[in-house]
């Protein structure tokens, strides 16, 4: 599938990926370590030779510069060194195992929201200025002026209270995510949470690009070839319709690692976003660089598969 | 573009204030055949007014605990309930205004401040100043805003000032990267070249032809921007990083309403409503604008 | 003669634009035999290219067939169900478009969509389609036809493009192919080479040719028969050799006059007649030409000319007529 130059690309591209992460993480350690190292260590001990037994555990009392280097070797080696108040927790297997119960949820918002967002915005191009593209364009107009937890809180009510006698439950605020895998309810509705106002730009920028697509003059060569209109809007108009659209898939993953530290916390998710705001509110420094970090790559990653998502369909464009 | 020698400096201005005054006009009467802009409007007049009567009365202190039953439901006496300490809602909501207008109006000052500077240097000096500029600008659309900051407000800390400068660093891009587009397509124009080979200085082809040019765009960015930056306060009051209590702030109310949510859902509801109302308001402006301005990219 | 494949009587499509109704086609109607080649000429927004895609109705809201009828042998497509007017398109009356490369589609393959053209209208296994997409490429004179089936529009050149859309056109081997100015977009030496195809087309397959263009050297080199338009109305109509010897509208005249040669600059305006053609919401009254005209008349300006017997199957709108508007004695003017 992939010629020698894609694989090239793809390669540099890894690489770039790496030197990312260390400015990312060096950015964010060095912001942090303006800080004098005991303000790091957010309990003051008593004891000020425990308190400096605790700065040498944690190589505080090093020069900055020392400690610098010690991290990004560390980092390279993929270690990124223990949590400052829980001690003896190593950040690393933490982030990792984190980020798979994140990328659960995430990927139930990301499909949530590339489908439906397509589906109404297509509806609506293809009804244009009909009460259908009214009634979807208002829609998205709220949807996206709707805060996540708004959205949560009206689903809590609505399969909490509303439905709760029919669904007997299900789909319900599911707390104490146990297992390393969520279930079904407690994957569907945060992600739901989470991707509902993207839906809603994906369905506004698939409207307008429709409605530009459906202009061109290869539209009108399919129509003429006597293919259905079926055919010709989701052959034809659609794929080339998609290419603006992935152009947002980048922007979009950030949204949905943003809201993630908001939906995360309502529904009790262990995932990165809860770790976020939790070691933000501790000011457990080390895990928040670490996140940092996590998230630069998570993000960089997107933004390769935006772009190998480009060539697949678009045939344009050959890196 | 060659301009013919006798067009005066004068002749130029009336061209362009006539360009102007009819822009504006037919804008106008856009605007006001858009229902859901008009709508939009006359909410976000009152509830500049609340916000200011909120000033000086509440119907309750915002901060009296006990007033009544805790999670009590909405009653004569409190139209929207009390919260989880016995606080009015109503009072907490109406002050809530203030401080989400007081962060959404702030942060677009701020924005339009460094926006425009940037954008301006950017796109009247171009060449090296604007690479650098545009590649800062490329790489702040990469960041995840909302985290950048919560970290600022974490580390500076949490008062009204810092919550909006937190804001502003992750806003500021937009509207510099317009008025930079903006400066690189006015500066070629016809009247713009006249102007300079009329010998007017930077200065007054800045502010006589290329910000009144750039108005429009400009008002509509920072009619979006006002509900993205109180969006953003709602997150971080949400998420405990807001002004700092007992001042209300949506977010927050919503926040410690949540565990109660199944017996007195109206403790969520009512600030959730109110900032969606809000956003909603604020969001269907922007977009009545944005077709009113600019006709030919209509939606 | 034999019984004609298409018949167009009193066709009018109308445009509601928000500045008032465009009258792009107002009243057309002429016949086209089975084999034929018949040309359309006028210059742009005179309603040829609105007429070409009235034939298979695609004009696009908010254009709309108002009145008339288009007799595809003996049925009226006006009338006819969408699925109907689908099954002829692309198997009974083909089209090609100007600009091949805006007239494919950028993200599939060229033998795809000559493919899919196959597939529209017959149950055929894909192989089979594929072999055939081959077969109609190296029928149009593409090299590698095998390997270039997998090549994407971007991949080809101008003219490679426009005889890919014409193996789509021939798919179904159509009884008319509508060739909307298919060489404008093209470089002169391949302008001709598509052209030849054309011609060989016709002759090999006897599939009818409607070709409409702006250009009067195209339609000496392959039609039959000519029909001149503007304003929306048919001017002029007569065999190929009659208009261009003897035209007797003064647009065919100026027209005529202009000639490019097909050997010239491509960008080939019609630089000689003054002015443009009239806004179509408000025609003038009178015949239609009348602004331009340089032989008007009184009676021009208030009385509409019909096509009139001007000689042997020619037929002009024209009060005054070239005859005696050239004749030596002048008897029009003053």
């Amino acid at each position: 599938m992939f010629t020698r130059g894609a694989l090239l690309y793809i390669g540099q591209r890894l690489v770039l990926i790496v030197f990312t992460a260390v400015a990312v993480s060096s950015i964010v350690f060095l912001g942090v370590h303006r800080l004098p190292g005991d303000a790091l260590l957010n309990e003051r001990r008593p004891d000020p030779a425990a308190e400096a037994a605790l700065l040498h555990y944690y190589h505080l009392d090093l020069p900055l510069p020392e400690q610098y280097v010690r991290y990004v070797t560390g980092l390279l080696h993929g270690d990124l060194g223990e949590s400052y108040v829980n001690r003896g927790v190593q950040i690393m297997p933490l982030l990792l195992r984190e980020a798979r119960v994140s990328a659960e949820v995430g990927a139930a918002a990301i499909v949530f929201t590339v489908g439906i967002g397509i589906l109404l915005g297509v509806i609506a191009a293809v009804r244009q200025n009909t009460w259908v593209d009214y009634l979807a364009t208002t829609t998205s107009v709220i949807g996206y002026s709707m805060p996540n937890f708004v959205i949560a809180s009206l689903l809590f009510l609505l399969f909490g209270i509303g439905l709760y006698a029919w669904t007997g439950g299900a789909l319900y605020y599911n707390s104490g995510w146990t297992g390393t895998y969520g279930t079904f309810d407690q994957i569907l509705i945060p992600g739901f949470a989470l991707g509902f106002p993207y839906a809603s730009i994906v369905a506004r920028l698939t409207r307008a690009s429709m409605l530009e697509v459906i202009r061109q003059d290869y539209v009108r060569t399919a129509r003429a070839k006597g293919l259905t209109s079926r055919v010709v809007v989701i052959r034809h108009a659609l794929r080339n319709a998609l290419i603006p659209v992935v152009t947002i898939l980048g922007p979009l993953v950030i949204g949905i690692v943003t809201g993630s530290v908001v939906i995360e916390n309502i529904f009790g998710i262990p995932g990165l976003g809860k770790e976020f705001a939790t070691s933000i509110l501790n000011r457990d420094y080390n895990i928040v660089i670490g996140l940092f970090t996590f998230y630069a790559i998570i993000i960089a990653l997107a933004n390769l598969l935006v772009d190998l998502l480009y060539t697949v369909i678009d045939p344009r464009i050959r890196y | 573009m060659a301009t013919a020698p006798g067009i005066t400096e004068k002749y130029l201005e009336e061209t362009l204030a006539h360009e102007q005054t009819s822009l504006w006009g037919d804008a106008w009467r856009r605007l006001r055949r858009n229902r859901l802009a008009l709508v939009s409007s006359v909410f976000l007049t009152l509830l500049i007014v609340v916000a200011i009567v909120a000033q000086f009365w509440t119907p309750y202190s915002y901060f009296t605990q006990g007033l009544g039953p805790i999670y009590q439901g909405p009653t004569a006496q409190h139209w929207l309930g009390l919260d989880q300490s016995g606080r009015d809602i109503l009072s907490r909501i109406m002050l809530g205004a203030q401080i989400s207008l007081k962060v959404g109006i702030g942060t677009q000052l701020v924005v339009i401040v460094v926006g425009v500077v940037i954008g301006l240097v950017a796109g009247f000096y171009r060449g090296f100043v604007d690479t650098i500029i545009s590649t800062v600008i490329n790489i702040f659309y990469g960041i995840p805003d909302l985290l950048v900051a919560l970290t600022l407000v974490l580390l500076l800390g949490r008062s009204l000032g810092i919550i909006i400068f937190a804001i502003a660093f992750t806003q500021w891009m937009n509207m510099a990267r317009l008025v930079r587009g903006q400066t690189l397509a006015l500066r070629e124009r016809e009247f713009v070249e006249a102007a300079r080979s009329g010998g007017a200085k930077a200065n007054r082809i800045i502010f006589r032809h290329i910000l009144p040019n750039a108005l429009g765009p400009m008002i509509v960015q920072a009619t979006i921007g006002v509900p993205m930056a109180i969006l953003f306060e709602a997150f971080l009051s949400f998420l405990g990083l807001g002004v700092p209590p007992p001042t209300p702030s949506w977010g927050a109310m919503a926040a410690d309403g949540f565990h109660a949510i199944r017996i007195s859902p109206h403790i969520v509801l009512a600030p959730a409503i109110a900032l969606s109302l809000t956003l909603m308001a604020f969001n269907f402006l922007g977009d009545g604008l944005r077709d009113a301005l600019d006709p030919r990219q209509k939606r | 003669m034999s019984q004609p494949v298409l018949q167009i009587k009193d066709l009018k499509t109308q445009f509601f634009t928000d500045d008032g109704v465009v009258q792009a086609v107002d009243g057309v109607s002429f016949d086209l035999h089975p084999g034929e080649t018949l040309g359309i000429v006028g210059e742009s927004g005179c309603g040829k290219s609105v007429t070409a895609l009235s034939i298979l109705r695609l004009v696009q809201e908010p254009g709309r067939i108002v009145n008339g009828q288009i007799l595809f042998r003996g049925d009226d497509i006006v009338t006819m169900s969408d699925d109907e007017v689908r099954e002829i398109r692309g198997k009974d009356i083909a089209m090609i478009f100007q600009d091949p490369l805006s007239s494919l589609n950028p993200v599939l393959t060229v033998g795809f969509q000559i493919e899919e053209a196959i597939e529209a209208h017959r149950k055929v296994p894909s192989k089979m389609a594929l072999s055939r997409a081959v077969e109609l490429l190296k029928q149009v004179r593409i090299p590698a036809a095998e390997s270039r089936v997998r090549d994407y529009p971007h991949q080809f050149s101008g003219g490679m493009r426009q005889r890919a859309m014409i193996a789509m056109g021939l798919a179904n081997a159509p009884s008319i192919l509508i060739a909307d100015e298919p060489t404008t977009a093209l470089d002169v030496t391949v302008q001709a080479q598509i052209l030849e195809l054309l011609r060989d087309l016709n002759r090999d397959l006897k599939t009818a040719i409607i070709l409409i263009t702006h250009n009067m050297g195209v339609v000496a080199s392959l039609c039959t028969r000519v029909l001149v338009m503007y304003a929306g109305r048919v001017v002029e109509q007569g065999p190929v050799e009659r208009i261009f010897k003897d035209p007797q509208h003064p647009y065919t005249w100026s027209l005529l006059q202009s000639i490019p040669r097909l050997d010239s600059d491509r960008h080939d305006r019609l630089l000689s007649i003054e002015g443009f053609p009239p806004d179509l919401i408000r025609p003038p009254r009178g015949c239609r030409f009348n602004p331009r005209c340089q032989f008007r008349v009184d009676r021009c300006l208030h009385d509409d000319p019909a096509l009139m017997n001007v000689g042997p199957d020619q037929d002009a709108a024209c009060w005054v007529t070239m005859r005696r508007a050239l004749a030596p004695n002048g008897e029009l003017r003053g």
